[in-house]
């Protein structure tokens, strides 16, 4: 049984028809199931878990890329496959598994090619897409071997999963990371000073890693899947093979 | 990757890497990082920032100018721009731009070097054919500096 996780933003008119369509096509293809709309405060693990003692065999995840790691950071724990059906704008991890967005979504959910994707953990809690420190006083350490710090203080890091990343560069090429190579990847960036609107950065540091320890004598911000908190240690790890998905062949990974 | 299997002649001019061999960049040392321990990449790696601790790939190494590492450095190939204070050991083939510095010994298989690149060491490269060359040169040199000591030696007994 297919049990599909609606986002509280589908509850507007814009997306009536569209989401009439893809329950048709759904259906046509014999996987409709029942349907969650999430609301602000929904916990998404105990509802997959109540589910799941129902007889839940898949769990689809509709809406965009907040959604989907809102779902996933709480849900990678559970042993269900997921599948995902991009609606609206703000989808960079559909192109990334290969599927397209809008209706042609369900014919890659149809197909039911799983992978076993790696996903970020930190702190006791997963993240899918994007893990995010501004601007902060922090040290870096690397699998126990390597440490990094700025020559000129504060460092903005940002750590990817399957979110694809681009630093934008005036002088040379885009340089994009890519996603699913069974490592995570950080990018560090100096703040070398600020700038009219926002703060000037240096060129990125990227370290691919799979264990990362960032400390600070102060409390710094970390936002992860949209999720914020404060902290003065964390520990970024790699978990391997953690969720497993059904993903489109033109898949980037 | 994009490595060479056979070693191109020496009268190869000079060539910065190109762009395909940039977007093959893996890990990234900032011009304003400072990274301080043993530092190993199973892809490329280019050093912009200092680096103070062994650097270890098995791909191509790029330090850029004004980019400086304190340590020793294994490299499948290297294209050196900056400074490194430390041994250099390249399996292929190391290149030396007009703004390189190299306080350390080098070996490697293809030394490329542009006018004004500077290096303070030795320079040990395999394949020399030579009777008394590298291979047996450094033991017999040994060897030979202790007959000589024992013959001044015997000369002062």
């Amino acid at each position: 049984m297919y049990l599909y996780l609606y986002d509280n933003f589908l509850r507007s008119r814009k997306y009536d028809s569209l989401l009439s369509t893809i329950e048709t096509r759904l259906t046509d293809f014999g996987i409709a199931g029942k349907i969650i709309r999430l609301q602000h405060l929904t916990n998404a693990e105990s509802v997959i878990n109540e589910e799941i003692r129902r007889g839940a065999t898949t769990i689809v995840i509709v809406g965009d890329d907040k959604t989907f790691g809102s779902v996933l950071s709480k849900a990678a724990v559970c042993d269900v496959p997921f599948g995902f059906l991009p609606v609206g704008a703000g989808n960079s991890i559909a192109a990334v598994l290969g599927i397209p967005v809008g209706v042609e979504a369900c014919d890659v959910l149809s197909r039911r090619r799983k992978v076993k994707l790696d996903v970020g953990w930190f702190n006791n809690r997963y993240f899918v897409s994007r893990l995010h420190i501004p601007p902060s006083d922090i040290t870096v350490e690397y699998d126990e071997q390597f440490k990094v710090s700025s020559t000129k203080g504060k460092i903005e890091l940002v750590v990817c999963n399957l979110q694809p990343y681009t630093w934008k560069s005036r002088k040379s090429q885009d340089i994009i990371v890519h996603p699913q190579d069974g490592k995570l990847e950080a990018f560090l960036r100096p703040v070398v000073g600020k700038g009219v609107i926002k703060e000037k950065y240096d060129e990125p540091s990227i370290f691919p890693f799979e264990e990362m320890v960032v400390t600070s004598r102060k409390p710094f911000l970390v936002e992860a899947d949209g999720k914020e908190s404060k902290e003065t240690k964390i520990t970024i790890k790699l978990a391997k093979k953690r969720i497993e998905m059904i993903v489109g062949r033109q898949r980037k990974f | 990757m994009f490595q060479k299997s056979t070693p191109p002649p020496m009268d190869t001019e000079y060539k910065a890497p190109t762009s395909s061999e940039n977007d093959d960049v893996e890990t990234v040392v900032g011009p304003s990082v400072h990274v301080e321990g043993d530092f190993a990449s199973e892809g490329n790696i280019l050093v912009k920032g200092s680096v103070s601790g062994n650097v270890k790939t098995s791909k191509l190494l790029t330090v850029e100018k004004g980019a400086q590492i304190l340590a020793n450095v294994r490299a499948g190939s290297a294209h050196i721009s900056g400074n490194i204070k430390g041994n250099v050991k390249v399996e292929d083939r190391i290149e030396l731009t007009s703004s390189a510095q190299i306080l350390g010994d080098i070996t490697c298989s293809t030394l490329v070097v542009e006018p004004g690149a500077l290096v303070q060491g030795k320079v040990m490269m395999s394949g020399v054919s030579i009777v008394g060359g590298e291979e047996s040169g450094p033991s017999r040199t040994s060897r030979s500096r202790r007959s000589v000591k024992q013959e001044d030696q015997e000369e002062q007994d």
